[in-house]
């Protein structure tokens, strides 16, 4: 039955609010509708609950995570439910009054009123430490959609925001609470947890954090800056979520868990220090306040923090008196907030010093102002009185220490509660009304009946259980129990003898009226010291302050570190990759290289050095792909030096053409790096090329000696042996690409030629079709024509090619090959392109680049192939030797047709390279913004 | 050649347990032949072939799972695939999110008139890759996959060839993606020459049979850490993630859920594979850097979120936080890993998957809808007064997102708690802490776009969402399965609760 309540307070809910403004005001009337169930539903449980047998609710909901869901009602949350579904009929039927003129977005209200109390009972419900919070931010966050109704009102939005961050991230702390408590105790319910009785330092850190949450939501300093801020919300909402219910959820929690934890740790100094200084503070505050709901909304923090206090301090006789005054102040702050709403609706202001007395029917709503603010103040025979008085009886009794300093706490706020239920007295019968203002309120039409009813209403329940308090005595003493088992609570009563209690009410009340009477010197006194305490910041600046402060972090962050450039995300991703790997790499790096192994080392590791460092920081992309070439001959020195010819020779070629393939394509970008903040993109590509380079280098070194475990006669040396009589030559080299990882070879060229294709075609792609018929017509003239470069390519293109040829001939025995061979013919095709351009690479080659391409792919596949068909495995190589008199003896292996399709294949993808990039019409500028190119 | 091996014998072919995989390629190579040499199919139909393919592969992996015992046949292809209701479940997932995103895609192409074949081509060889990832027992063929998933979605990435932004979002996540894969492989290499094989069962054999040597251990740490690296990428985590909200809101939105929820399980399914699988011998050394990763996630992610304005990269962002939470799942299952009694990790990243591929799918086919309707806009203000004129697709976005902020009766909820749930069962209070702050802090990024939905009113003139038949089936189903799990979960948890590996 409690799921079920709860599930229907949410579907009316949903139901008023899609409907929406068809219903206007009536919407409230269906909101009535939830807590009008509960409250007749709770009136047929109370007697039994009230006998101590709690109404519990499990049900088993994904058992594979432990998640259950536990309700639970006992006595206290009866009180809780009385408090928020009683209020919430008289809330609902006031707001049919105040929302007489209903704007769009009225029946909104509605519906989220009634979610909000659905809310608010699962907190109150809740058995689960887990669930009572997730039902906890749902009061934020129905209080925050409550609040910022008005969405075009910038100040509802902030102070809804305001709301709903700080409750909200109270609501985080106390969730991180919640689970260090739970399971240090074991359990993470609220009915377990007394007999758990958890311990420890994990359990003082959570017991803080619960603490913050409470705080919030309660409104204690100093978070209280919250609570006036949403005094914007209408008046019924403020009545409602403000005064009543939402805010003594902070309350409520500390009343639950102050049984078990109160005597752990730093509860009680912590709940002592931060609810004396808000009960005052709030006090104080509440004396100076023009607006009459701003008044209200001090006086309640005030009150919050009496409450706190009472409960917060794990004794029954002090929480049996925060039961009482939980239900006395639900009852009149409501019943002022209605006065407030009221006179602001029929008036049109809340400043008392425009309000100049009421005409002749206003007299209930004077008569019920009066009593609620009597009941605030704490005056004989209200129920306030005897919740102030049980209050200080208790509080005289402690047996803690800093049980004298909360006596004091309490006389002192309730001076100041008498002075400012006076002065919102005073305020209603217009007596603070300053005569130069224009007389508004005497001649202000009277509310109807119904409006004032529910204020009322409650204004005589306050002073009916003040004079009966047997109303709430047996409801009190219930509660009392459930909370403490060992409860022996005295009997509520309004006449309790004459003791020590008794005259502090007398003093108090006498003190508070000489307040009132006195009240200009206090005013000039406040004024005085507000000035003093001006400079220093209040929480709200600090509030908003955190939030801008957070939000402007948060953009500017992302505005360095996501801005769409490339560079600085590779940046990024390089450094970390470069970090996280050095880590365990330099653990084990313990002995540097022996020596250097030569003096010649040292010059190229210095053009290395430099040229490295150099592309890093120049500015013009040219330069860097230069710089980047020269690191690349640099290394083919070191093969050179190392005795590595084939490498060498390898890498000599592949950097002179790649060199040619960067400048052919740089031609289409702008020429320089384009940086916004050069000095610190370069300070910050500096450092992350370092750091590069310095873990590739301790890695390399590490993984070198890594292997010490490997015997000598390794895959090397296999190979080396057995080059000679399994494949047939003796450069080993050639011998592993064409013969020993032959599959590989073949994989390789297979994706070059795929890769050339895709490049070429998406170059093509960027082009319009009259500009490619040209292409292949056009007959333009290279763009060196100077005469020595004609004469010298001329001379030279031949022997090139002739060197290749002899590469790819020579390759299996000698440095060389079909790769180095194919290389270095696309070496002399450049030449000729520098000096005829495009139409001269065309005419050299009469075949179409593809159909090279294609058919070295052919060949070497077909190579591959053919031992297949004789019944050998793939690869298998055969070797002939022809005697060729004079010329000597040449021998060839089939491993040759193999390196003549590598040949081709990388001439065809030079070709294809000149073919698709080198034309003279330089293609439209591409269209890549200019984030992925800088 | 050298390597003929006179004892090689060729691996045995189980063609059924392959099912998934080869109803995948078959489907892509039908829309790939069959669609090239044949006129413009009829409408929808390249759609419903590849929704029919991934329902297919779906199925057969449903088959495959009850052939799966615990003593049973564990790997496939002699040792390259494992089988194991591991690879069952992420190919279910992959091929669930495949299924919606082609639904989606279908109007999306249509109305674009750029109906054809290669798009969903793609999608089918992406799941192909993302269910290699999850079935791979062998790191080279781990790397296999990624690089087919990846591949497939860099072009994908850049296929609305009208918008400069997705061409910009393709060469980013294709350079960086690049980096990314080439890490990867390196470290792969590195555990190579560590532990001599790439074959994730022998390697945990080298780790059992020899304590390694002091050189070889930093080759393999070493080469976690190229691994973390590769894998951070691929699943977005801080901070790796820079690419994510750039190709999220750049690429076509259809794209982007299919990243967010193909492109993730895939990535997580790869990162389980590697580090929980493969190298729990090292788990005491790559838990603190998941941690590390799943707390940046969690906080930026969630955080910077809540600035933005747009709601394609809010929901980038939102999955950058999500990834945090998963990692919170991987963290768990860190504690554990190779014992016998595994844990809730495991099961808890693999339930938190599927769940949120069908939302992120569900999520961005609406974002598609909205964004259609406004000439290519997601700003918030294009979802203001969403409610007026479509309530029904305002209240799946609401589901979405509700299940996106992990609030209860949603299925967002049950994955989250899940991953919480496992780390708590470990005692990593803190990173379990972290995630259930972030979650409320992300919350309020729901609750912005959620404001805009229901509360704010549209501009007058705005037309009201054409929904194609497609597209709602995708979103109503999304929406539904997203309700479903949230107040039935249990047979799912059971499902992923008997989740087993196998690594031989």
């Amino acid at each position: 039955m409690l799921l079920t309540i709860l599930i229907f307070h949410f579907l009316l809910g949903g139901a008023v609010v899609a409907i929406g403004d068809r219903l206007g005001r009536r919407g409230f009337l269906f909101a009535a509708l939830a807590p009008a169930v509960t409250m007749a539903w709770l009136a047929t449980k109370l007697g039994s609950v009230r006998d101590g047998n709690a109404i519990q609710q499990r049900i088993e909901w994904i058992p594979q995570l432990d998640l259950a869901i536990d309700l639970r009602l006992d006595a206290m949350s009866a009180v809780m439910v009385g408090l928020v579904s009683g209020i919430g009929i008289f809330v609902c039927i006031y707001a049919l009054g105040y929302f007489s003129h209903p704007k769009p977005g009225t029946a909104r209200l509605a519906g989220l009123l009634t979610m909000f109390a659905g809310a608010m009972l699962g907190v109150v419900l809740s058995d689960h430490l887990i669930a009572l919070f997730l039902f906890w931010e749902l009061t934020s966050i129905t209080s925050y959609l409550l609040i910022g109704n008005d969405d075009r009102n910038p100040r509802a939005r902030d102070a809804a925001l305001s709301a709903i961050l700080i409750t909200g991230s109270g609501g985080l702390a106390m969730l991180a609470g919640f689970v260090l408590i739970g399971q240090s105790a074991g359990t993470y319910r609220l009915s377990e947890l007394v007999d758990a009785a958890p311990g420890g330092s994990t359990v003082t850190v959570g017991i803080v954090l619960v603490l913050i949450g409470a705080f919030t939501k309660s409104a204690q300093l100093p978070f209280a800056g919250w609570l006036p801020g949403a005094m914007v919300a209408p008046t019924p909402i403020s009545a409602y979520l403000h005064a009543a219910t939402m805010v003594k959820a902070g309350v409520y929690l500390v009343a639950r868990l102050a049984p078990p934890l109160a005597d752990l740790g730093a509860w009680r100094t912590l709940v002592i220090l931060v609810s004396s200084a808000t009960m005052i503070v709030g006090g104080w505050r509440a004396l100076r306040q023009h607006d009459l709901k701003l008044l209200l909304a001090y006086g309640t923090v005030s009150q919050l923090a009496f409450m706190m206090l009472l409960f917060g301090m794990g004794r029954y006789d002090l929480a049996q008196a925060g039961i009482v005054v939980l239900i006395a102040h639900g009852a009149f702050k409501a019943a002022l907030f209605m006065v407030v709403g009221i006179i602001d609706h029929q008036t049109g202001t809340r400043d008392v010093r425009k309000l100049h007395g009421f005409g002749s029917g206003w007299h209930p709503v004077i008569i019920t102002s009066v009593l609620a603010a009597a009941s605030m103040a704490g005056f004989p025979p209200l129920l306030g009185f005897i919740a102030k008085e049980k209050g200080l009886d208790a509080a005289l009794h402690a047996d803690f220490s800093g049980g004298t300093a909360i006596v004091v706490v309490l006389v002192v706020g309730s001076i100041l509660t008498v002075a400012y239920s006076g002065r919102f007295v005073l305020g209603v019968l217009g007596r603070l009304g300053e005569s130069d203002r224009q007389r508004i309120s005497p001649t202000a039409p009277a509310p109807t009946a119904w409006f004032v009813a529910p204020a009322a209403l409650l204004a005589l329940g306050s002073l009916a259980a003040g004079l009966a308090p047997v109303l709430v005595d047996e409801t009190v003493r219930s509660a009392t129990e459930s909370l403490y088992a060992a409860a022996k609570p005295k009997p509520v009563v309004l006449w309790a003898g004459f003791n020590t209690a008794l005259l502090l009410s007398a003093v108090i009340i006498v003190a508070g009226l000489v307040t009132i009477a006195l009240r200009q010197r206090v005013e000039r006194l406040q004024h005085g010291f507000g000035d003093a305490v001006a400079p220093w910041p209040d929480s709200d600046r600090v509030f908003w302050g955190i939030v801008t402060g957070t939000s402007r972090f948060a953009k500017k962050s992302t505005g360095i570190v996501q801005n769409g450039s490339l560079p600085i995300y590779l940046m990024i991703i390089l450094g970390v990759a470069a970090a996280l790997p050095l880590v365990p790499a330099l653990t084990s790096f313990e002995t540097w290289p022996d020596t250097i192994g030569t003096w010649v080392h040292v010059p190229i590791a210095a053009v290395i050095v430099v040229a490295a460092i150099g592309a890093t920081v120049v500015r013009r992309r040219i330069a860097a792909a230069l710089l980047l070439g020269a690191v690349g001959f640099a290394m083919a020195g070191f093969y050179v030096v190392q005795g590595a010819p084939d490498l060498a020779l390898t890498q000599f070629t592949i950097e002179t053409l790649a060199t040619v393939l960067f400048v052919l394509v740089l031609r289409f970008l702008p020429r320089r790096f384009a940086d916004s903040k050069a000095a610190v993109t370069t300070a910050a590509r500096l450092a992350v090329a370092g750091l590069v380079g310095v873990t590739v280098f301790v890695l390399a070194l590490v993984s070198a000696g890594a292997r010490s475990d490997v015997s000598q006669t390794s895959i090397s040396a296999e190979m080396l042996e057995r080059s000679v009589p399994d494949g047939k030559g003796s450069n080993v080299v050639n011998v592993i690409l064409v013969d020993f990882r032959g599959l590989d070879t073949l994989g390789e060229i297979t994706v070059l030629v795929v890769a050339a294709l895709g490049a070429v075609s998406l170059a093509r792609a960027g082009r319009r079709p009259s500009d490619r018929r040209r292409d292949r017509s056009a007959s333009g003239r290279g763009f060196a024509e100077l005469p020595l470069v004609d004469a010298s390519a001329r001379l030279l293109y031949p022997s090139i090619l002739v060197l290749s040829v002899y590469f790819l001939f020579a390759g299996h025995n000698q440095p060389g090959g079909g790769f180095v061979g194919g290389l270095t013919a696309g070496a002399a095709i450049s030449l000729r392109y520098i000096a005829g351009g495009v139409a001269a690479v065309r005419k050299s080659f009469r075949l179409a680049p593809w159909t090279i391409l294609g058919g070295g792919l052919t060949i070497s596949a077909l190579t591959a192939l053919v031992p297949l068909a004789t019944g050998n495995s793939l690869l298998e190589h055969a070797g002939i030797a022809w005697d060729l008199g004079p010329l000597g003896t040449m021998k060839a292996t089939s491993a040759l047709p193999f390196d003549i399709g590598v040949y081709l294949v990388v001439v065809g993808l030079v070709l294809m390279a000149y073919e698709a990039f080198g034309d003279e019409h330089a293609p439209e500028t591409s269209e890549l913004p200019e984030a992925v190119t800088s | 050649m050298l390597a003929q091996d006179d004892f090689f014998l060729a691996p045995g072919i189980e063609w059924f347990h392959l099912g998934p995989v080869i109803a995948l390629v078959s489907g892509a190579l039908v829309l790939l032949v069959v669609g090239a040499l044949t006129p413009r199919w009829p409408r929808g139909l390249y759609a419903y072939v590849t929704a029919l393919t991934a329902a297919v592969a779906g199925g057969l992996a449903v088959f495959n799972w009850n052939d799966i015992t615990d003593d049973g046949v564990s790997t496939l292809v002699g040792g390259a695939l494992a089988f194991d209701t591991f690879a069952q479940m992420i190919t279910i997932t992959v091929c669930a999110a495949t299924l919606l995103v082609a639904l989606v895609t279908d109007d999306e192409l249509r109305r674009a008139g750029k109906d054809g074949p290669e798009v969903y081509a793609l999608f089918l060889i992406a799941a192909t890759g993302a269910v290699v990832m999850g079935s791979a027992n062998d790191l080279i063929l781990l790397f296999l996959g990624l690089e087919t998933l990846s591949l497939a979605l860099y072009v994908l990435a850049a296929s609305d060839r009208e918008r400069p932004t997705s061409q910009e979002a393709g060469i980013k996540y294709f350079v960086l993606g690049g980096f990314a894969s080439a890490f990867f492989l390196y470290g792969i290499a590195l555990i190579y020459g560590g532990t001599q094989s790439t074959n994730i069962g022998e390697i945990i054999g080298s780790f059992q049979t020899s304590v390694l040597l002091d050189g070889k251990d930093t080759l393999v740490l070493a080469g976690i850490a190229l691994l973390i690296v590769g894998l951070g990428f691929k699943v977005a985590a801080v901070p790796f993630h820079m690419w994510t909200p750039d190709v999220y809101q750049g690429a076509p939105t259809n794209v982007t859920a299919f990243m967010a929820s193909v492109g993730k399980a895939g990535a997580f399914a790869a990162m389980l594979r590697v580090l929980v699988i493969a190298l729990p011998f090292h788990r005491d050394d790559w838990r603190p850097a998941i941690w590390v990763l799943a707390v940046l996630s969690l906080v930026i992610g969630s955080v910077l979120a809540v600035v933005q304005t747009d709601v394609k990269r809010m929901l980038a962002y939102s999955s950058i936080s999500h990834a945090g939470f998963i990692l919170v799942g991987v963290e768990a299952a860190g504690h554990n890993a190779g014992e016998l009694a595994p844990g809730d990790g495991m099961p808890s990243v693999l339930t938190y998957l599927l769940l949120y591929s069908v939302l992120t799918v569900g999520s961005f086919a609406v974002v598609s809808l909205v964004a259609r309707n406004n000439g290519g806009d997601t700003s918030l203000d294009a979802f203001k007064g969403l409610a007026q004129r479509r309530p029904t697709i305002a209240l799946a976005l609401t589901v979405f997102l509700l299940a996106q902020a992990g609030v209860p009766l949603t299925s967002g909820f049950i994955a989250k708690w899940g991953v919480i749930q496992a780390a708590v069962e470990e005692e990593s209070y803190a990173i379990a802490i972290i995630a259930m702050v972030a979650a409320v802090v992300a919350a309020f990024l729901y609750l912005r776009i959620m404001v805009s939905t229901w509360l704010e009113t549209g501009a007058e003139s705005t037309e009201r969402e054409a929904v194609p038949f497609s597209t709602g089936v995708a979103v109503f189903s999304a929406a539904a399965f997203t309700l479903l799990i949230g107040v039935w979960p249990g047979w799912l948890l059971d499902a992923a609760e008997s989740v087993t590996t196998y690594a031989k």
